[in-house]
């Protein structure tokens, strides 16, 4: 059996593996070491035999409280390559500015983390043993929060400046047309991913609302016990109106060029 | 509703705990906004980023070795320093005058210095560009300083206690109680206010 997670989740119960995971922990102890490696080093996820990054963590804490420095650093080195990879693809030379020498940083950062859990503080590592991939873009996000550029280089369709009260009639027509005119388009899974990947090419700003009006928030309300977009944003709901607006002119005319593409 | 009550959890541990539920629809978004409200952009960004993350690319792309070897290194930097050393007091070696000198350059008084070096205040509340600053007065990283300040309060070795009370682990106030109670100019206060993430 697998050693059981530590952390405990915010109702005090502790954390527990994906029965997928711990099934692929178990299936990895049987098999002999030199096979195992060779299975940990397949880097392509759609691959066959693609080992969940969840399970080489755990083998990777493994490696360290039995004392296998040589395994430890394999595995070390086989985790850090696939993190990379992932973040190439989230934070690419074409989408902001010094994005190699961010990505290097937010590589050393979680190699200190799996420090920190080598020497048995916090149980962080434990995040990574349940979702690794969601996990790791929680750190990359407050990673990114402290270090990342203030701009990120983003599709330069708006000009206007952001918070200005005024809308022009045309965007306000876009917006119209875009979420209003047609919300049941939101319910086709084939456009809500062309939509999804068309949103992380927004200003964070216009991103902010646009994502949380996708989760289903409102922009704003006389309720005042009702979270809403300008509450959480904790701007005036003309700013949130403003961003939607602008964001949703911006939305359509990539999704127009990706579909004339 | 968004009520300013912080937590003693970091960022990064709101932000791992809410990446492994699971689901992160409005619901759960929401639960952790009412709780964590300190980390409320934090959270709305995660949020975004999981929604998005599905969209990119798995596609394996070449990658250099190099950064690999340097995360590598400081993975054995890191781990060599031991448990001890990541919690050094970075005040540890700052003398009355030198401490004295430290407030005035971060435009604080004495009092809240203090606090903040015996860990009264809860670390998650302190604002992240004060905590910058306080780093780079005291040569010391980001990381280090925000590690010594999310340790337990304790009390601090090297300090006189001349007293017939038995001295007791002080207990954490918020950052904005604090600024409020340390006797400090309102422009000074401002200036703290000022800095709030």
């Amino acid at each position: 059996m697998p050693e059981p997670l530590k952390r405990k989740d915010l109702n005090g119960m502790p954390y527990e593996r994906p029965a997928e995971i711990e099934n692929w922990i178990k299936k990895l102890d049987m098999v002999d070491v030199a096979d195992r490696f060779l299975q940990f080093e397949t880097l392509s996820r759609k691959s066959p035999g693609y080992v969940p990054s969840e399970a080489l963590v755990y083998f990777l804490r493994r490696a360290w409280i039995d004392g296998l420095q040589g395994d430890f650093e394999k595995l070390f080195r086989i985790l850090m390559k696939r993190i990379e990879q992932s973040l190439c693809s989230a934070i690419s030379d074409s989408r902001m500015a010094g994005a190699r020498g961010i990505r290097e940083e937010i590589m050393e950062r979680f190699a200190e983390r799996i420090a920190k859990d080598c020497r048995g503080r916090l149980g962080m590592l434990d995040f990574y043993e349940i979702r690794f991939d969601k996990a790791f873009s929680a750190f990359r996000t407050s990673v990114l929060r402290q270090i990342g550029p203030s701009v990120v280089d983003t599709v330069p369709l708006v000009t206007e400046k952001d918070d200005g009260l005024e809308v022009s009639a045309e965007v306000e027509a876009a917006a119209a047309e875009f979420l209003d005119g047609d919300p049941e388009k939101l319910d086709d899974p084939a456009f809500r991913l062309e939509l999804t990947a068309a949103i992380d090419c927004l200003p964070d700003d216009q991103k902010e609302v646009i994502g949380l009006l996708l989760q289903g928030f409102q922009i704003d309300s006389k309720d005042k016990d009702v979270m809403t977009i300008a509450r959480i944003l904790q701007c005036d709901e003309r700013t949130v109106r403003n961003r939607r607006d602008r964001a949703c002119k911006a939305l359509r005319a990539i999704l127009q060029e990706e579909n004339a593409q | 509703m968004i009520a300013e009550q912080p937590s003693n959890r970091s960022e990064e541990e709101v932000l791992l705990a809410f990446s492994v539920e699971p689901t992160h629809d409005r619901k759960t978004l929401e639960k952790y906004l009412t709780d964590y409200p300190e980390h409320a952009k934090a959270l709305v960004a995660c949020s975004i980023e999981l929604m998005v993350d599905a969209t990119r690319s798995a596609e394996t792309v070449a990658t250099s070795e190099k950064a690999v070897d340097r995360a590598w290194q400081r993975f054995q930097s890191a781990v060599s320093q031991g448990e001890e050393a990541s919690v050094i007091s970075p005040f540890a070696t700052l003398n009355p005058g030198a401490f004295k000198e430290l407030a005035k350059r971060l435009n604080i008084n004495s009092l809240l210095l203090s606090r903040l070096r015996d860990r009264a205040i809860v670390a998650a509340t302190i604002p992240s560009r004060f905590v910058q600053r306080l780093a780079t007065e005291l040569g010391a990283t980001t990381d280090a300083v925000m590690d010594y300040l999310r340790s337990p309060p304790a009390m601090v070795s090297g300090h006189s206690f001349r007293s017939t009370v038995k001295p007791a682990v002080t207990e954490q106030i918020s950052f904005e109680k604090a600024v409020e109670t340390s006797q400090l100019t309102p422009e000074q206060q401002e200036a703290l206010k000022v800095m709030q993430d």
